[in-house]
């Protein structure tokens, strides 16, 4: 489990998947109370019924970029 | 002929049997892209300083799918007031809210409360302390062809259904069982297929039989699998894509009379 990005900022999560087009950021939330309950991220994705691997792909390498866009806040918008 | 095999609101999977490639693709394709959902298209911000810009925030509200009622809303450019936009050929979605919040969906007021965002749940934002966000979105219908955020499915695919014969001259060696990546060969004392469904049309099987035993081939049956995003219930969906296609099929017809006459 380690080096998998589990606690990030949930308001950048994609909306969509990026490839088939579902929807899966309202599942993004429970996968993350999930992780912090114990479960491996595939036992919380099965869990949430993501079946595809490029939904599943989304929860594994989600990073939010936040932190870095509040670094240029003010300078350009 | 339709057999279903899965089926709930948002999901299906089903047979078309005995039809052809042409009938199932222009099906598949007037789903994907001439059936029409509401979705916010334009959005005017009055204040905004999160850490988000404008557009990203536009963006992201436009991916979320709206309950759609397809008898209630026209195309704006087919309304009466002429594609200036009238309460019946759009919605109006309100948002003011100060951070420190997350914004969801849900918090976003609809005009018409029948039509509202499909999931209330959805992050769109994180806003911090002092800081505001006040938007007016408009929400309207469209089609897939025009912008993909408006497409009802979000997986919408079909695959020809094989039929896979064995031939008198097996001698159950066994390597196609083994070589069946969707492990849907096995012998009992003859060769047997199991779920036919799941073959994938990879052929490995007939490359590895040495006696040229089993042969895979094409049938006229199509399994579908239809998701839908949630803006329209998946057997509306359906319907609807078959009654673009009439009608596109009428204006075919018309056309080819005309060319008829004139020639
Ligand atoms: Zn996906
Ligand atoms: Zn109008």
């Amino acid at each position: 489990m380690s080096g998998i990005p589990f606690d990030e900022n949930s308001s950048d999560f994609p909306i969509r998947c990026f490839s088939c087009g579902a929807v899966i950021a309202h599942f993004y939330e429970k996968y993350k109370d999930l992780i912090k309950k114990g479960r491996t991220p595939k036992q919380a994705l099965d869990e949430l019924g993501i079946k595809r691997y490029c939904c599943r792909r989304m929860f594994l390498t989600h990073k939010s970029i936040i932190k870095e866009l509040i670094r240029f806040h003010g300078a350009v918008g | 002929m339709i057999e279903v095999i899965e089926e709930n609101e948002r999901y299906i999977k089903f047979l078309l049997k005995n039809s052809f490639p042409a009938f199932a693709n222009s099906w598949r394709r007037a789903m994907k892209s001439l059936v029409p959902t509401m979705v916010i298209d334009y959005v005017d911000f009055y204040v905004n300083n999160s850490f988000f810009y404008d557009e990203v925030i536009a963006h992201r509200l436009a991916l979320i799918p709206i309950k759609t009622d397809l008898n209630r809303y026209n195309f704006q450019e087919k309304c009466s007031c002429k594609g200036v936009g009238c309460p019946s050929c759009q919605v109006i979605f309100r948002l003011n809210v100060e951070g420190p919040k997350v914004v969801y969906s849900g918090d976003l007021v609809s005009e018409d409360p029948e039509v509202h965002f499909v999931y209330k749940d959805v992050p769109v934002l994180e806003l911090f302390k002092g800081q505001q966000l006040m938007i007016e979105a408009v929400a309207r219908l469209g089609i897939g062809k025009e912008h993909a955020k408006f497409q009802p499915v979000s997986v919408c695919f079909y695959k020809i259904v094989p039929k896979i014969t064995v031939l008198e001259n097996c001698n159950l060696c066994g390597a196609c069982v083994n070589e069946c990546s969707k492990k849907i060969l096995r012998i009992d004392k003859k060769l047997e297929v199991l779920n036919i469904l799941d073959c994938s049309l990879c052929k490995e099987c007939v490359k590895v039989c040495e006696n040229k035993a089993i042969k895979v081939e094409e049938t006229n049956d199509f399994l579908f699998t239809i998701e839908s995003t949630g803006a329209l219930p998946v057997r509306t969906i359906m319907k609807k894509a078959l009654e673009v296609l009439i009608e596109k099929a009428k204006e075919m017809n018309k056309i080819l009379e005309e060319v008829h006459q004139t020639s």
